[in-house]
């Protein structure tokens, strides 16, 4: 009975796999459209598929600290790239007067370039006195939002000296009009709005509403931001550009990964034979499902690092079969039946695996936290991959050794088992019955405890539904 | 021996600790020396890459002639250039090409080239820049013909075609001329211009060589330099800056502090200070091999440490989960942590070995299959798995075990202190 099931599972198992693996590697037509593969559509980082640069000149004449102001410039164009969700986008200088930007493949090129392309400056008026309360250079971010009351605003965040001006404006001038005027490099200058002032308005936070939609109040936002730049600047150039690490580094690092995965399984099955194909079944589960995740979470962006991620997940997943097994063929050297010892090392072997797996679960956490850029993405897929190899080898290869074994428990050469010294006559099955019964049992509670959290869910259910 | 049996034999790995503390203090004192003379010698100690340090850049336009074909040809010159570029009494610069990008579309498509200062910035904005600029103007813009030959009677019938109209009469007579100069006069029968401009025929009274064949194709190539526009070269700064580095420290350094208090937690807060001093050690090799082997040290390096970062913590992990399962087990109440030590290694060597070898299988196609850049990125990386198995095996535990048995040790010599401090006081 038990043999047959456990065929069954197997063949499940490995036609979910095959559909994955195609899923994973081929396109193909469906009817209208067209179903791209997972490999397919992972989106790539600038150092394997190249994207989008631009040049921007410092158009000022004023000429003084430039050096530092070019800095100051180069330091708050990133982290609007970051903001905009650019997270790997590279600013370096060039020359004394130039700026080349390089960010990730994107659909549209001239949409993000067009951020810096058309800077504008602010400023709060009050209007009885004339008097300017708060500039561009107060604006630590400009973003757009959506509030019930306003509909589409841009919201503000001042510094400390603009939060000051804007309060006390606001608290000495009550019930008075104040403007705001935007100019837009190269036009004339307008009065997008004005208002009463109801009440101070403390806190640093200032918002321009009367936005008529999200993309006019996403516009003037990043406008505003370039505004506030120390330097003017002028988009020079601007075009796709290969990927940093050549052409053909892609490539290569694909083969590279599919001839070393090959190598690992032929190692894996050679020294632990059938369990060797276990862990090559549960490893190309974890590659597939990497594939599926790698393309569908959002955000997510392939870069020499985040490969550099994979690989050390992968490493871990291949580890963590080499422990259950090493610790499984311990415990028949000393003495326990297959069953026993493939039951016992999964059970030993676990307290490890999460414990290792764990700390380098919190070092990912701490790299995405603390790093940037490709760090982040490096911590991304390592936590990814992390999560994949605890899933596929205290789940997978856990299903398809029981498989095996109740399919065979008679024979240790099809496992690599070999009995250690004094135990040389026992029979491979001897405890078997034993095992079972202890394995039921297990199996049994945990039914139990099941199904009474089920009913006193269930229960408590009923309960509040009575009160209702 | 089976490898088999190497879980049974008790290697007396803790006891051989001095050996094993020596062998990477050793290292380090050499990459020090190697460090000094780099510095003497070379002016730098190690090998940054223009990801930190900065360098220049150069725009070579090629427009349309630039196709997924000759790209490669033409990336192998402006390298050899570079490599090439030497002062007036024939010694390099050194520069050295950082990576080549093709950037652009159409008639805009240039070459980005990343090279590193050979010079202060006088040298390169005087000398150097302007040097390499003019040669690549006259070395790249060119009009190569691709030849092929055929024995016609006793002579050889070549055609040269070209990529490019030869109907300027000038132009044309020049390549003749060039063509005759190259083959010899007197063996030259005819050449012949197509309708079109587009090839030309030479028929020859002698056989032509293969050699004499490359020396005629050099000869028949039109000079172009006008076609396209090579950029003065100029500063770039380091993409790589102060503030990523610092972030990148950051997060590192909050790793190490909450993984250590995570194994100090799960185990003892000895087990988590040898596991950390054995994830330094790691780090610090890699960055031995950096240096000894002047490797170029890229932010792809701080990618590889913080995957060895992981990697040693978990290699350590697994050792002292022995170590806390056969110190728990009643027979080895009585032990020393020595003695624990020495047993859980050997009960997890094989374990050691074999996940080693399959990572170093994945890494060490990376580092065989990839590209430049790549290899730079997987070299350190399998130096620390190296180290990571090493310091596992041999330091970590070690340490661990001569803590705890000197810990055990001042325990009971403890009864006697106190006393004399009584007696002090």
């Amino acid at each position: 009975m038990k043999k047959k099931s456990s065929i069954v599972k197997l063949s499940i198992i490995g036609v979910v796999l095959i559909i994955g693996i195609v899923l994973s590697f081929c396109s193909f037509d469906i009817g209208l459209t067209t179903y791209k593969s997972f490999a397919s559509s992972i989106s790539l980082g600038l150092d394997l598929k190249g994207g989008v640069y631009a040049v921007y000149e410092a158009v000022d004449d004023n000429t003084a600290n430039l050096d530092e102001r070019m800095e100051g410039t180069r330091t708050m164009l990133l982290n609007l790239l970051v903001q905009k969700g650019y997270t790997e986008a590279t600013i370096v200088k060039e020359g004394t007067t130039r700026l080349r930007v390089e960010v990730p493949d994107v659909d549209n090129p001239s949409e993000i370039f067009d951020i810096i392309g058309k800077p504008a400056s602010i400023r709060f008026v009050l209007d009885s006195s004339n008097e300017q309360v708060i500039t561009g250079e107060h604006i630590v971010s400009a973003e757009a939002g959506y509030t019930t009351q306003d509909g589409y605003v841009v919201q503000l965040s001042l510094n400390s000296e603009g939060a000051d001006k804007f309060y006390e404006a606001t608290s000495n001038h009550v019930n008075e009009y104040m403007s705001i005027y935007v100019q837009v490099q190269g036009e004339e200058e307008q009065r997008i709005s004005q208002a009463t002032i109801s009440t101070a308005i403390a806190g640093g936070r200032a918002v321009i509403n009367g936005m008529g939609s999200y993309e006019a109040a996403k516009n003037l936002a990043d406008q505003i931001m370039s505004g506030t730049f120390e330097v003017r600047l002028a988009l020079m150039d601007s075009s796709t550009v290969s990927p940093t690490l050549g052409e053909q580094a892609l490539f290569y690092g694909l083969l590279a990964g599919i001839i070393g995965l090959a190598l690992v399984i032929v190692f894996l099955c050679v020294i632990y034979r059938m369990l060797g194909v276990a862990a090559s079944v549960s490893l190309m589960v974890y590659a597939v499902l990497m594939l599926f995740f790698l393309a569908v979470l959002p955000g997510v962006q392939l870069t020499l690092p985040g490969i550099a991620g994979i690989i050390l997940s992968l490493g871990m997943a291949v580890d963590a079969n080499v422990i259950i097994y090493e610790r499984m063929k311990f415990e028949y050297r000393n003495g326990k039946s297959i069953m026993a010892s493939s039951y016992a090392g999964f059970r030993r072997a676990t307290m490890a695996i999460i414990d290792s797996n764990v700390t380098t679960i919190i070092a990912g956490i701490m790299l995405f936290i603390f790093g940037t850029g490709s760090i982040k993405g490096f911590a991304i897929t390592l936590l990814l991959g992390i999560v994949l190899s605890l899933f596929t080898s205290m789940l997978v290869s856990r299903l398809l050794v029981r498989c095996f074994v109740n399919i065979n428990s008679t024979n240790p050469k099809l496992y690599g088992f070999k009995r250690g010294k004094g135990f040389e006559n026992v029979d491979a099955d001897k405890t078997d019955v034993t095992v079972q019964r202890k394995m039921d049992e297990e199996e049994a509670l945990k039914e139990e405890k099941r199904r009474a959290k089920k009913n006193k869910d269930k229960n408590a259910g009923g309960l509040a539904h009575e009160n209702i | 021996m089976k490898i088999s049996n190497l879980l049974e034999k008790d290697f007396h790995l803790v006891e051989k600790k001095k050996i094993f503390f020596l062998i990477p203090v050793a290292i380090v004192v050499v990459t020090a020396v190697f460090m000094l003379i780099y510095g003497l010698v070379l002016g730098s100690p190690v090998n940054l890459g223009m990801d930190f340090t900065g360098g220049y850049s150069i725009d070579i336009t090629l427009g349309t002639k630039l196709t997924d074909e000759n790209r490669a040809v033409y990336e192998k010159q402006i390298n050899e250039i570079f490599a090439d570029l030497s002062d007036e009494n024939g010694e390099s610069y050194g520069l050295k090409v950082s990576s080549i990008q093709r950037q652009g579309e159409a008639e805009k498509t240039s070459l980005h080239v990343l090279y590193n200062a050979a010079g202060d910035e006088r040298l390169m904005d005087e000398v150097i820049n302007p040097a390499l600029q003019e040669k690549i103007q006259s070395a790249i813009f060119k009009i190569v013909p691709s030849a092929s030959k055929e024995t016609s009677g006793s002579g050889s019938k070549i055609v040269l075609s070209y990529n490019f109209s030869l109907a300027v009469d000038s132009t044309f007579t020049e390549v003749r001329k060039a063509i005759r100069a190259s083959l010899g006069e007197e063996n030259v029968d005819s050449i012949e211009r197509s309708e079109d401009s587009r090839t030309l025929t030479v028929i020859t009274n002698s056989a032509v060589s293969d050699e004499t064949l490359t020396a005629l194709v050099e000869a028949a190539t039109i000079d172009d330099r006008f076609s396209g526009l090579v950029s003065p070269g100029n500063t770039t700064s380091a993409s790589f800056s102060a503030e990523l580095l610092w972030s990148a420290l950051a997060a590192i350094l909050a790793s190490v502090v909450l993984m250590l208090v995570y194994i100090a937690f799960r185990f003892e807060l000895t087990s988590g200070l040898s596991a950390i001093i054995a994830l330094f050690h790691d780090i610090l090799i890699m960055f031995c091999f950096m240096v000894i082997f002047r490797i170029e040290i890229n932010s792809t390096f701080i990618a590889a440490m913080i995957t060895i970062l992981g990697y040693s913590i978990n290699n350590t992990i697994i050792i002292f989960d022995r170590v806390r399962e056969n110190n728990k087990s009643l027979y080895a109440s009585g032990s020393t942590a020595t003695f624990i030590a020495n047993k859980s290694v050997s009960e997890t060597l094989l374990r050691s070995i074999n996940t080693s070898i399959t990572t170093l299988l994945t890494i060490g196609m990376v580092a065989i299959l990839g590209v430049h850049d790549i290899k730079i990125f997987a070299l350190p990386i399998i130096i620390g798995l190296l180290a990571g198995t090493y310091s596992s095996i041999c330091i970590s535990p070690a340490i661990w075990a001569s803590w705890k048995d000197r810990k055990k040790k001042n325990k009971t010599s403890e009864p006697k202190k106190e006393l004399e401090k009584a007696t002090a006081v």
